[in-house]
């Protein structure tokens, strides 16, 4: 097969993916009742199925290829951002989305490739969050503070790399459900850091551009969010791409041995501890990144958004895709996210339902949404 | 095959009873917003039933303009579903204005959304005065009175009950603070003591640190600034610990939650709250009679009152200038005197409303009663330590 054959070839296979995804996409934020929003999540589940059974999905995404994978994803959100250009509401959504995705790749980092457990997920969400507060009134760049949000996250989890190292499963999970609960005590009696009241933030501008301001670009009315929704998918974009590239090189395949087996790993000359520090200051500064993001966006942060209850969404995001799945992620993230809000209609039931929603997943498919794929051995070009 | 023909038929029914319009008139939405899940989920239950009430009554008037729908939105009590509802239901064209917040914490976080979006706001419950005097927006407006008006009948009509000696404790949201802050005030210069202030945070399960260092200063009352669920839980423990204080709350612990979480205990709890008691006032008779008709599974507790008159309110201002967010902001600048079911409205600059009655309560054989009417204040009953 000639290179330019199998470009069309990888392009063809993106589209074939990215359009579907894209209007359904499109019909589960636009959806309004509960009606509708049952027939979308029918009709993606009816999708889902027939690829799966024709074997049309599994051909999609091996001829995609990492590329045109990345690349299907990034149209897709462009194309999705593009329509909801003057809908706050759907856009906020989306962003919000993205960035969670953001946060569940670090933790898939840490729990999903090196196996180590994190159960303060919001906590280090809030560190980044509230660096963001701290460091975006002052002159930094808004561009350096994000990374300063992750750094400074990454900074905090280090704390926890000495118990964390000398624990594993359970005991290790109890270490970081105790600094998740710690983290938020220490902002609520905190004065100088607003308090249970929360801080008020003002939002993202990267030279000199506001991305709080609605704008007239290219003939049309673009309201505000739609700038946050852009940042939060390019961050998103990079972050997956970082994720999988690892995953994908020798360093995921030291992860990978990590998990399954210390003693086995160690005997083979695998330093383990180095391996679980690394993933686990990859995956804080992931989550502070997207936290910082979070923050600028809402304009508002208070301890209460970064509750026990939030780190617990965060894992349980990972556990109904799929451990160790990021398509399966990625699916998750936007149920879990979007779904709730898509329930308001039925106000104060729409916690019970969407909680029947994800046993009835969970029980349906154990291993969650998507499995984990084995990974693929040398000589598989198309991969 | 018979029960899926069955089934289409129903079906059918089903889309053609949805399909005929309930009537002719313009449809005009309003928000709700409230914590309809969590731990204040039986206040913003009662809001929203209230408000629903009123929605309810509007559309059975065959003389009004407009038929009337309400869009719920939950908030959690969380500021950022709240900025997100917020968008939502600000960003919706179709939404002409929305009562909104029964939480501090999250009405605060939504101003900026309501002003960057233009809608015009009534609050429902939260107390906090930086919600209207924080800022200079024209869309934010309050129907219930603030926390400093609140504090200072606390204080008159405890320090004339003869109470010196305070111990207070305040969640450390600036709810609990605020309380803290000007009841102090009000208090001390009306010639009581406050022997210690402790702060605690809004989730936490034992107080018997602070109610042991309480106890041992010997207070008269436990002032609490706070909400329910802590509420009882300070209540009861106070009890295991045999501190005989009476205890007194703030606008936050008057619910029925409150007194079925206690039972016996709540007996002889004082609380206030902001605007006069529902069913002293004109028409507030008339609210307790069409919720109770109604069935609702909640009752309206302390705030439905308010959810209900500023649902009217905007209703009104609606049926005089049409449903434009626009009219209706200016509209509703102008607002004076105007009677509802918690009192006279007025809406000074910041959109506060400045003549807000202050109501007090006492807990007597598991009902909140207000206070003039109680055995309590007839001498039949006394408080602790009296």
């Amino acid at each position: 097969m000639t290179a330019a054959r199998a470009r069309v070839r990888s392009a063809l296979a993106t589209l074939v993916l990215a359009v579907p995804c894209t209007l359904l996409l499109y019909g589960f934020l636009a959806a309004e009742s509960e009606g509708k929003v049952a027939l979308v999540l029918a009709g993606a589940t009816l999708a889902a199925a027939l690829g799966w059974r024709t074997g049309l999905l599994g051909w999609a995404v091996r001829a995609s290829g990492q590329g045109g994978l990345a690349l299907g994803f990034a149209l897709s959100g462009l194309a999705l951002v593009a329509a909801f250009h003057e809908d706050p509401f759907v856009l906020l959504l989306l962003a919000r989305a993205l960035i969670a995705l953001v946060a569940c790749l670090g933790l898939h980092v840490q729990l999903a490739d090196a196996g180590v457990p994190n159960f303060a997920g919001a906590a280090f969400f809030g560190v980044g969050g509230y660096t963001a507060a701290v460091l975006g009134k002052g002159a930094l760049p808004h561009a350096v503070v994000l990374l300063a949000c992750g750094a400074l996250a990454a900074a905090v989890g280090s704390v926890l790399l000495l118990p964390l190292l000398r624990t594993r499963g359970h005991y290790a999970a109890l270490i970081t459900i105790a600094f998740g609960l710690l983290f938020r005590t220490f902002f609520e009696v905190n004065e100088s850091l607003g308090g249970p009241q929360g801080l008020k933030l003002g939002g993202l501008e990267v030279l000199g551009f506001h991305f709080n301001d609605d704008r007239h670009v290219l003939g049309l009315e673009w309201s505000g969010y739609a700038f946050y929704a852009l940042a939060a998918l390019a961050l998103a974009l990079a972050a997956l791409s970082l994720v999988r590239r690892l995953e994908r090189s020798w360093l995921g395949l030291a992860l990978d041995a990590v998990r399954l087996d210390e003693t086995a790993a160690a005997c083979f000359g695998v330093e383990v501890a180095r391996w679980k520090i690394g993933a686990f200051t990859l995956g804080n500064a992931l989550i502070g990144v997207a936290g910082g993001l979070s923050a600028m966006m809402v304009g508002f942060i208070a301890p209460n958004n970064f509750t026990f209850q939030e780190s617990l969404v965060l894992v349980s995001i990972l556990l109904l895709g799929g451990l160790g799945n990021l398509a399966g992620l990625a699916v998750a993230t936007l149920i879990v996210v979007c779904l709730p809000e898509k329930l308001q209609p039925i106000q104060e039931y729409r916690y019970l339902l969407f909680s029947v929603l994800v046993v009835l997943v969970l029980v349906l498919r154990p291993a969650g949404l998507v499995r984990r794929t084995a990974r693929r051995s040398f000589g598989s070009a198309a991969a | 095959m018979k029960r899926r023909a069955a089934l289409l038929l129903r079906l059918a029914c089903f889309l053609v009873l949805v399909a005929i319009p309930a009537s002719a008139k313009e449809t005009v939405k309003l928000a709700f917003i409230g914590p309809l899940t969590g731990g204040n989920s039986a206040i913003g239950l009662g809001g929203r039933n209230s408000a629903d009430l009123a929605v309810k009554l509007r559309n059975a008037d065959p003389t009004a303009k407009y038929q009337y729908e309400l869009v719920v939105l939950d908030d959690e009590c969380k500021p950022d579903t709240g900025v997100q509802v917020a968008t939502k239901a600000a960003a919706d064209r179709t939404i002409i204005a929305g009562v909104t917040h029964y939480c501090s914490v999250v009405a605060m976080a939504t101003v900026d959304t309501f002003h960057r979006l233009a809608l015009p706001t009534i609050v429902w419950g939260a107390v906090l005065p930086d919600i209207t005097y924080g800022h200079s927006y024209k869309e934010i407006h309050r129907v219930n009175g603030t926390m400093v008006n609140q504090n200072e009948t606390a204080a008159k009509l405890m320090l004339a009950q003869g109470f010196r000696r305070w111990v207070v404790i305040h969640d450390t949201t600036d709810y609990g603070k605020g309380h803290n802050k000007y009841f102090t005030q009000f208090v001390t210069a009306g010639g009581g003591q406050v022997l210690g202030t402790f702060g605690v945070t809004a989730d936490q399960q034992d107080f018997t640190a602070e109610l042991t260092q309480a106890k041992a200063r010997n207070p008269e009352v436990i002032f609490f600034g706070g909400l329910t669920p802590i509420g009882v839980r300070i209540r009861a423990q106070m009890d295991k610990l045999g501190l005989a204080a009476q205890f007194q709350g703030t606008s936050g612990i008057v619910s029925d939650d409150f007194i079925k979480g206690l039972g016996p205990l709540a007996e002889g709890v004082v609380a206030f709250r902001e605007g006069g008691p529902a069913e002293k006032l004109p028409g507030g008779k008339f609210f307790l009679e069409k919720y109770a008709e109604q069935k609702y599974a909640n009752s309206p507790e302390a705030y439905g009152p308010f959810a209900f008159a500023a649902a009217s309110l905007l209703m009104d201002t609606i049926e005089k200038v049409g449903p434009d967010r626009k009219k209706v902001l200016s509209a509703l600048g102008e607002v004076k005197g105007k009677d509802s079911i918690v009192g006279t409205i007025t809406f000074d600059d910041h959109g506060q409303n400045t003549v807000a009655a202050i109501t007090a309560y006492v807990v007597q054989d598991g009902k909140w009663v207000v206070w003039q009417d109680s055995e309590y204040a007839s001498g039949r009953r006394k408080l602790k330590g009296r």
